[in-house]
């Protein structure tokens, strides 16, 4: 790797950690300012929206099988169906996941 | 008693293991990919590894990787990845009300990927405070780990492994959009966000499907909050008339 693309490697990773901690220490400022003045000001209200659409949007992408043949996209839909139903149940995280996607590699074991 | 102290010490970092496992099954086998395609477009392994280590942001990697084996100028490389980052500029402040004043929190951020923001804005509100630190480091950590070992592994023996056991690259990454969604199911709890996240959760799959996979997340979400607004607007609406 030539010098260049250290510099570039380098830029990158800085820069990237940077659009992590800045928009932290400007929300702890904020929060710090609004605790002084007494009073307990939430994170701005489009903020709030956005995190959860964010995430929606991470989810809607993410679906998108690797090779996305019929029997993928079957698997997917199943997978997610496996997914809800055991979250409905057990309202946890591992085992829905884990389920989700024991179903979903069955299926492409299967028929994929 | 001292059981007892151990049980309240350990508890966040075990809690912490548990929700970093379904991580492992989405970030692993794309590590692997990566590691292989970086190595198969002239970087080196320990470059590779570094670049995980360091950049931590798997498209923007990818980017990365592809634009400079196809002989982009430098300057264009670093504008196109950071853009591709800037995604992560709203994670921070949706966390800070949960995080306190530790300066710790600085440098973790470093771990704050799409996948660990939506963990932590799940989970971080159940966590008591004083554990929040300790959960968060753990999970993260993991995290971390898992991509830049699935990286290493991809690097030395992707081309094997994949060879060898076709499943994992194409079973195990359906772990992320099934913890996503687990994520995601407990905001659906009224029709005004049912919508808003159904919109954004489509368009972001279209616009994938369309051949706009690094658009499709900002773009998805920014048309999500605009589906909140404008739902939110008509209801108010519709109660003065």
């Amino acid at each position: 790797m030539n010098q260049d693309l250290w510099v570039a490697l380098f830029i990158i990773a800085a820069g990237t950690y940077l659009l992590r901690v800045i928009p932290l220490i400007w929300m702890q400022r904020k929060l710090i300012q609004h605790e002084k003045k007494g009073s307990v000001k939430p994170p701005p209200d489009w903020l709030t929206v956005l995190g959860p659409t964010m995430i929606s949007a991470m989810f809607g992408a993410s679906l998108v099988p690797a090779h996305p043949t019929f029997a993928a996209w079957i698997a997917t839909a199943l997978g997610m169906l496996a997914t809800v139903a055991v979250w409905v149940r057990t309202r946890s995280m591992g085992l829905p996941t884990l389920s989700g996607v024991f179903v979903f590699g069955v299926i492409i074991v299967l028929f994929g | 008693m001292t059981t007892a102290t151990s049980q309240d010490i350990f508890s966040p970092w075990k809690q912490g293991v548990k929700d970093a496992l379904p991580l492992f099954g989405g970030y692993i086998p794309v590590a692997i990919s990566f590691g292989l395609i970086s190595v198969q477009s002239g970087f080196g392994v320990l470059e590779t590894i570094l670049i995980s280590l360091f950049i931590y942001a798997g498209a923007s990697q990818f980017l990365f990787v592809a634009m400079v084996a196809s002989g982009a100028p430098m300057s264009l490389v670093v504008i196109m990845t950071l853009l591709i980052n800037a995604r992560h500029i709203v994670y921070a402040p949706n966390i800070a009300p949960y995080l306190g004043k530790d300066r710790r929190w600085l440098f973790l951020m470093h771990g704050l990927t799409d996948q660990l923001f939506a963990l932590s804005l799940a989970r971080l509100p159940q966590i008591a405070k004083a554990d929040r630190i300790a959960w968060y480091t753990c999970t993260a950590m993991l995290a971390w780990f898992s991509w830049v070992a699935g990286t290493a592994i991809g690097a030395i023996a992707g081309d094997e492994i994949t060879q060898r056991w076709p499943v994992i690259n194409d079973v195990l990454p359906f772990a992320l959009p099934a913890l996503f969604l687990v994520l995601v199911a407990p905001r659906c709890n009224n029709r005004l966000w049912t919508l808003t996240l159904g919109a954004s959760a489509v368009l972001a799959l279209s616009l994938r499907l369309v051949g706009y996979p690094n658009l499709a997340i900002p773009v998805a979400a920014l048309s999500g909050a605009v589906v909140f607004y404008a739902l939110q607007t008509g209801k108010a609406r519709g109660k003065t008339v």
